[in-house]
């Protein structure tokens, strides 16, 4: 915890700063959290911002509960929880969006960069634009940059969980996805794309509010 | 990536497959465009890229565009930090994070709606003392002069009491406000010297700060509650809320823990299983024949009638405790009925949802028209128990509606109030502590002890006893109505939005206490904006009905002649007429009666009529508009289906096929291809220019590539 070869750079953090919506303090915080995970002889600052993490390691860290103290209560809480409820084994969607941030060719691990990318997106003053996109990518299971009926498929089970009284029939699942496409889909071509996908996203109000990980 | 623009600067001609052209154009529209780095959707080492593409590190920025990037991140940091200042300071944002946390965003929108509530108030508070506390302290204006020695004509002979009690217990004193009368906690006790002697005018800024205040809260009410507004209904789909926009903004992503993520799962699933119900019942009505129809409507009819008596019953029981506590002030069950009032108006509003609900269950509606219908009862309700208690306040304070000669000769019932305006500041001042009081007493002698009951024991009863539920329409109903009695004391009693202020951050602190120790979450979830939306109406509709009876007062009944700033108006607002003839020029003067007179409301609301038309014609070709693109959409990817169709049709034809291989990006495809309009990112074909990827070492591999038949990728970085 804050050990002394990992400070960032300026010049880094003001880039950083420049690429992200996140604030100074943010990223200072997450910069160390990304240490801990690291092994102790790694964690100066330039083999931190090379190394990755594997997702295994991301989804052990609800168990890091230890408080950092820092300038402000508020951005220490979020951040702490921030970590663990992205990743973590209650969020349906940890392995999209560990597999949508990650820049490894195996896609199954993230570095310092991807994670500050993910806090970004899901930050406050992130744009609901981007917040749509990256959505987009999240949903779309298949990774082919439509929305088909799997894909819809397997969104509405990651929802409503395994349970047997939770998960819909196979009826009831036709009907909502009847509906869905009924709704989104303008082309009428069986598939919601990006624009469609952002056109009903701006129609909810709710959205920008629950994707969102920090306050 | 080099390769590829050299290629392009040296200008030989290559045979590109479709998709690098594409990309090309991509990264052109990238680059030359002025929207931040940060707000384009790509990894961090493509993000790094295209900035480097745009100002290359050779080239020096100048002086100015350093200084215009430096103002720009400033105003931006000032622009963040002037929205967390307008969402509260920060104030309470880990507790809010937490509640969000273990019970979504729709519980924490409520919480997040009492520090809105505490931030109004404080603001009227702030308005108050400034404008009208800090001047009369300072300019301390003269004392009252020998009181009116005139006795009043009363049948009878009895003359107001002075308003000292009978009993002189000091707890009884403050909870009835007695013991603060000549305090400026309540109307009588400010005083003003008259008009044409001072500098500063007491009785304009204290008439005109509560209407100033209600404008305002009315102001922000009205933005917080059009940012909430579902957007969907104005395009001519019908009035509920589009599915597929549930489903993809369901998730609440601020959700951590196991049990929390399992509630939210369960709550998903019924919403879903409640709407797909709804859809099927719809469809259900719409086949019904003519008779099915009407006998709906009659049974639709009858519960509400039904309902409407019962409201109709419960106002008139306000209508007489208020009246009875009133005509009985110094009985010797003095407190009692002292609180008979705000007393049954809270057992109307225990009672009456109990039996809304009841009643409408009976009837075997969809669930949504359940509740909606539920809470639109419990909102009329509260407000019109509200309406009338002011009202019969007013009959037997200001004789509306009765002949009482004391009424007719002084405008007001003097013979049994010397300063009516402390009475009705005293009964709001009353019914405020009772509400809260209220909320203190059931948070700690019933839901404690069910709570720890349930907890204790283990049978059939407790278990279907169960903890309380954590009802949130109920929680914002009764909140309104504290703010609603606020807003409606403003006149009478201006330091009420302090003790609002008081109780309403108590209440945030004992609400969660609720939430977190004696409560289980509510199996119907409540959506965050509906939610913001709902809240916000019921707030309005309740400052409404706060603004009406302050009109009316204001602008038509007598003050009283012994007590106050207005005893010499005949009515409040007279003191604008008097000093715009003292303290304005002429040419001012005119305009301003100009402003007032019909001569100009007339023309104003022709004016105003004219704009409307034309922005609902507007909006109605607008969505002609948008109809005929929807068409025109589909015709369009019909002709695309055709025009594949047609494809595959020729190119199966022996003989042809060959020359085209199937890695040409002009392949027939199962579907045809729908390019996103981030495609192609800078990942897909092109290398890193920095970082030490392994797909840098063939960027010509990639010419050959199977562009896929199933389009649009969003590969990044070093994925190729």
């Amino acid at each position: 915890m804050g050990g002394s070869g990992s400070r960032l750079s300026k010049e880094l953090l003001v880039e950083y700063q420049d690429l992200t919506f996140l604030t100074k303090q943010e990223i200072l915080l997450a910069h160390r959290w990304f240490c801990e995970l690291l092994p102790q002889e790694h964690r100066s600052v330039e083999e931190s911002l090379q190394a990755r993490v594997s997702l295994e390691q991301i989804l052990s860290l609800p168990e890091l509960k230890r408080l950092i103290a820092l300038h402000r209560a508020a951005v220490k809480i979020a951040m702490q929880s921030a970590w663990p409820s992205a990743c973590n084994t209650a969020n349906p969607f940890k392995e999209r969006i560990c597999r949508v941030f990650s820049t490894s060719p195996t896609r199954d691990s993230l570095s310092f960069e991807d994670f500050l990318d993910l806090l970004s997106v899901f930050s406050d003053t992130a744009t609901p634009d981007i917040k749509s996109h990256y959505a987009f990518r999240i949903f779309d299971f298949d990774d082919d940059g439509t929305l088909n009926r799997e894909d819809l498929s397997q969104l509405v089970n990651c929802l409503t969980g395994e349970g047997e009284d939770t998960r819909l029939s196979a009826s009831e699942m036709k009907q909502l996805i009847d509906n869905i496409l009924e709704e989104s889909d303008i082309d009428r071509d069986g598939t919601i794309n990006l624009s469609e996908f952002q056109h009903v996203i701006s129609r909810s109000p709710d959205f920008a509010s629950s994707f969102k990980i920090v306050l | 990536m080099l390769r590829q623009w050299s290629v392009q600067a040296s200008g030989e001609p290559e045979p590109e497959p479709a998709g690098e052209e594409l990309w090309e154009q991509e990264m052109e529209r990238r680059c030359s465009s002025q929207e931040p780095v940060r707000l384009l959707p790509y990894a961090m080492v493509d993000k790094r890229f295209i900035r480097q593409l745009r100002e290359p590190e050779g080239v020096k920025t100048s002086c100015w565009q350093q200084w215009r990037h430096r103002q720009q991140t400033a105003g931006r940091r000032l622009g963040e930090a002037a929205r967390r200042l307008a969402r509260g300071c920060g104030l309470w944002e880990g507790a809010l994070y937490e509640i969000g946390g273990l019970f979504g965003t729709g519980i924490q929108s409520y919480f997040t709606f009492l520090r809105f509530l505490l931030l109004l108030n404080l603001l009227t508070l702030l308005l108050t003392t400034s404008f009208v506390l800090l001047p009369l302290t300072w300019l301390r204006p003269p004392d009252r002069g020998p009181a009116l020695n005139f006795t009043l004509q009363c049948p009878g002979g009895h003359q107001p009491q002075t308003g000292v009690p009978k009993f002189n217990n000091l707890l009884w004193n403050v909870l009835t406000g007695r013991a603060f009368n000549n305090t400026y906690l309540f109307y009588g006790a400010y005083r003003a010297g008259p008009e044409s002697s001072s500098v500063y005018s007491i009785r304009l800024a204290y008439l005109l700060s509560p209407l100033a205040c209600l404008l305002l809260c009315f102001c922000g009410i009205l933005r917080r509650m059009v940012k909430g507004l579902p957007q969907k209904m104005f395009l001519g789909q019908d009035y509920r809320s589009p599915l597929s926009a549930k489903v993809f903004s369901s998730w609440d992503f601020c959700i951590q823990g196991q049990e929390a993520a399992t509630i939210k799962k369960h709550e998903i699933s019924n919403e879903f299983k409640v709407e797909l119900e709804e859809g099927r019942h719809l469809l259900m009505v719409q086949h019904q024949t003519r008779a099915q129809r009407a006998c709906h409507l009659l049974t639709y009819l009858r519960v509400n009638i039904l309902i409407g008596l019962l409201v109709v019953g419960a106002i008139s029981a306000i209508f007489w405790a208020t009246k009875y506590s009133q005509d009985n002030k110094e009985e010797s069950l003095f407190l009692l009925l002292q609180y008979l009032p705000p007393g049954v108006i809270a057992l109307v509003n225990f009672l009456g949802p109990l039996l809304f609900v009841f009643l409408v269950q009976l009837e075997n509606y969809p669930p949504n028209t359940e509740v909606n219908l539920t809470l639109i009862w419990c909102v009329v309700l509260k407000l019109a128990s509200l309406g009338m208690f002011s009202f019969s306040l007013g009959q037997t304070l200001l004789c509306f509606g009765r002949n009482k000669t004391s009424c007719e000769s002084y405008g007001y019932n003097a013979c049994d109030y010397q300063c009516w305006e402390n009475s009705v500041g005293e009964e709001l001042y009353k019914l405020s502590i009772f509400n809260f009081l209220l909320t203190v007493a059931f948070t700690f002698l019933v839901s404690l002890p069910r709570r720890l009951l349930v907890e204790r024991f283990s049978g059939r009863f407790w278990a279907w006893l169960d903890r309380e539920e954590f009802l949130l329409p109920k929680n914002v109903l009764d909140i309104v109505e504290g703010q609603t009695v606020t807003w409606m004391g403003l006149f009478y009693c201006p330091l009420l939005p302090l003790l609002n202020s008081i109780f309403v951050f108590l209440t945030f602190y004992i609400k969660k206490y609720t939430l977190l120790r004696n409560s289980r979450a509510s199996p119907r979830p409540f959506r965050a904006s509906s939610s913001i939306f709902f809240f916000q109406l019921v707030l309005i509709l309740g400052l409404l009905l706060a603004a009406v009876p302050l009109g009316y007062v204001v602008s038509s009944i007598r003050s009283s002649w012994d007590c106050g700033l207005f005893t010499n108006y005949s009515a409040p607002w007279q003191v604008v007429p008097e000093l715009v003839a003292l303290r304005l020029p002429p040419p001012s003067q005119r305009i301003l009666h100009y402003l007032g007179s019909h001569a100009f409301s007339f023309p104003l609301l022709i004016l105003l009529s004219l704009v409307l038309t034309v922005c609902v014609s507007q909006s109605q070709a607008s969505a002609r508009a948008i109809r005929g693109l929807r068409k025109q959409l589909v015709w369009q990817v019909q002709e695309k289906w055709h025009l594949v169709d047609d494809l595959s049709r020729l190119m199966s034809e022996p003989g042809s096929g060959d020359s085209l291989g199937p890695a040409s990006p002009h392949s027939r495809g199962s579907r045809p291809r729908s390019f996103c309009p981030g495609f192609p990112c800078p990942g897909s074909p092109g290398p890193r220019a920095s970082r030490p990827e392994p797909s840098l070492e063939d960027p010509n591999g990639l010419r050959g590539v199977r562009v896929p038949a199933r389009s649009c990728r969003f590969p990044s970085g070093s994925e190729l």
